[in-house]
């Protein structure tokens, strides 16, 4: 049972972490590699305050977004003149490098032994303890996070948003401000996976900075084209697949040690695949440029 | 890696030789570096797009030596040598299975490079199941202390690595210049569309720049290999080292500008290295990669001149 809540669990915290992606990658068309570092981050504020400064869960996880929407915003701001595929790439090396912060500053982050024994979280005064506490924690924060992307995806800003995806020059001509957009939406984006990030640390009251690799952030993004880009339940069908058939996997009497290969690879060739053949994704509208025939 | 932390070097005259091992050592970095940002080129030229999954055929290559060599017991250079060719091979087939049929439909080059990411994640899985996550390494011959050159180590197998990148570039200044195919490579890599409608066969074009790009990577890895051992998640660092020198230098012309950008890449490396830990370097590495895009935001191969592979 308590294994059940915990896939849960992770359903919740990669359905948050592929809506919040989507909105950079399947509504602004710029995709990030960079998703898992925000992510990270996030996990590692919360983690560093409540273990250093012992503050409540609540600021921990104000603190976290604050930090990463901030950072995010500086990130998209300096990036802005980078276009297309080179923005990927630039992404994937901020990714490297916070990871290779997060592993090798061992005297503020713990380095490769990572940060335990982090507390487990008082919201307004209900201590979340149980597996069952936590997943309604989840819950909480994962359907108010599609409510909010829903909410943006549906706003005259994600209009302009969908506007700049398909054609940023016809966007500016309409006197739209291209560069305050992408940046306004990825400090949103980067926030929302912080917030993410909060949940993991404070749920696994452990974290070290191998969770949050590159590998993870492939996996994010292939949440949302695999549920598809631009639509508002991809994330969800995305997470449910993608972390929910390993689990199936492993009912099938897979051995638990090739579990996280077999996992990886379903992902990338699930990329590989809907690249081919179905580049929209599952329920998506936003194909990445798409070929000729979805064009 | 301090200085004064470092208990055995109070000689006078220590300094100055860590400072040419600190050279030799740059030098022997670049020269991995210029062979995987060649192999990249090469590809990223002709096929325009991002080939992150050349990450994990400059793993393939390492794994393939060391399944040959240790596994098998093939003499060393056989096992390099079909590794380099089984590297291609991987390239070839992947441009046949995947990127061709996404050219053919007229795929952007972000779908080229999510694609090329999906068959990263397969690959490094591939050879993660097949090998393990554990540092592999290659013993051969006995261990040796090195030759001392001007007052710095250097192994066996650094010295090859220098002398395989010379040849390299002489042999691929005299195939750009003189023989068909590097033709051909260069008006592709200058204009596909024109070079179709010229009547050179774009597809055939990229299958070849696909396969010696992907064994140059195979070869970038195996050297590396040899050097400091392998496992499978080696070859993202070693392949955006490559892209950084690619960047600064500025192409392929005659690899100068290449051989340029690796030695700047690895010797600054390596002395930040020796400044602030060995640990950094990479880091340090990637910073550089994000200054320069945010510098030249089109990437300097792109705003070259036209006329040839640079």
């Amino acid at each position: 049972m308590e294994y059940a809540l915990h896939i849960l669990m992770m359903v919740c915290i990669y359905v948050a972490l592929g809506a919040s992606l989507n909105l950079v990658a399947g509504y602004a068309g710029s995709p990030s590699l960079a998703h898992a570092a925000f992510y990270g981050l996030g996990a590692y504020v919360a983690g560093l305050m409540s273990l250093r400064l012992g503050s409540p869960f609540m600021l921990n996880l104000l603190c976290a977004v604050g930090f990463s929407a901030v950072l995010g915003a500086i990130v998209r701001a300096l990036t802005m003149r980078i276009r297309g595929d080179h923005f990927i790439v630039v992404t994937l090396a901020f990714q490297v490098v916070v990871f290779s912060i997060l592993y090798n500053w061992v005297s503020f982050t713990g380095g490769p032994m990572g940060l335990s024994a982090i507390p487990e979280p008082t919201v307004f005064g209900w201590l979340v303890s149980s597996h069952a506490d936590f997943l309604l924690l989840g819950l909480v924060y994962c359907v108010l996070t599609l409510w909010v992307c829903r909410r943006i995806a549906n706003s005259p800003f994600g209009r302009v948003l969908k506007a700049i995806r398909e054609d940023e020059v016809l966007a500016s001509a309409a006197g739209k401000d291209v560069a305050m957009h992408h940046v306004l939406i990825f400090m949103i984006s980067a926030g929302i996976a912080a917030g993410a990030g909060v949940l993991f640390a404070h749920y696994m009251c452990f974290v070290d900075a191998t969770s949050f690799t590159e590998m993870e952030s492939i996996f994010i993004i292939s949440i949302v084209i695999i549920g598809g880009g631009g639509s508002s339940w991809g994330p969800v069908v995305g997470a449910l697949v993608l972390v929910g058939l390993p689990e199936l996997f492993r009912f099938l009497g897979m051995p638990t040690s090739v579990a996280a290969n077999v996992r990886q690879m379903l992902y990338g060739g699930l990329l590989i695949v809907f690249m081919l053949w179905r580049p929209q994704g599952l329920l998506g509208e936003y194909a990445f440029g798409g070929t000729r025939d979805s064009r | 890696m301090v200085p004064e932390s470092c208990p055995v070097p109070t000689l006078p005259g220590v300094v100055g030789e860590r400072m040419q091992q600190i050279v030799v050592n740059g030098i022997v970095a670049a020269a991995v570096y210029v062979v995987a940002g060649f192999g990249f080129g090469l590809i990223y030229r002709t096929a325009t797009f991002f080939h992150i999954a050349q990450a994990a055929i400059i793993a393939v290559g390492a794994y393939g030596t060391y399944w040959l060599c240790v596994g098998i017991g093939f003499p060393l250079p056989v096992a390099v040598l079909l590794s380099v060719v089984f590297s291609a091979i991987v390239g070839a087939c992947a441009d046949q299975a995947i990127f061709r049929p996404l050219r053919r439909r007229g795929a952007s080059p972000l779908v080229l490079l999510l694609a090329s990411l999906g068959l990263y994640v397969v690959l490094t899985n591939l050879l993660s199941m097949a090998f393990g996550d554990s540092i592999k390494t290659i013993a051969w011959g006995r261990v040796e202390e090195g030759w001392r050159v001007f007052g710095a180590r250097i192994t066996t197998v650094q010295a090859m690595t220098i002398a395989i990148i010379a040849l390299l570039a002489v042999l691929s200044a005299i195939a750009f210049r003189s023989t068909k195919i590097g033709i051909t490579l260069r008006a592709v890599a200058d204009d596909p569309e024109l070079a179709g409608i010229s009547g050179i066969e774009v597809d055939r074009v990229v299958l070849v720049a696909s396969a010696v790009g992907s064994g140059l990577s195979g070869l970038a890895g195996i050297l590396l290999a040899l050097d400091l051992g392998m496992t499978p998640m080696m070859g993202l660092n070693v392949l955006l080292m490559g892209v950084v020198a690619f960047i600064i230098g500025g192409g392929l012309k005659d690899m100068t500008g290449l051989v340029a950008g690796g030695l700047f890449l690895g010797l600054s490396q390596h002395l930040a290295g020796w400044l602030i830990g060995p640990q950094w370097q990479y880091a340090m590495a990637f910073v550089v990669l994000i200054v320069l895009l945010l510098l030249r935001p089109k990437g300097m191969w792109l705003s070259q001149s036209h006329g040839s592979l640079a």
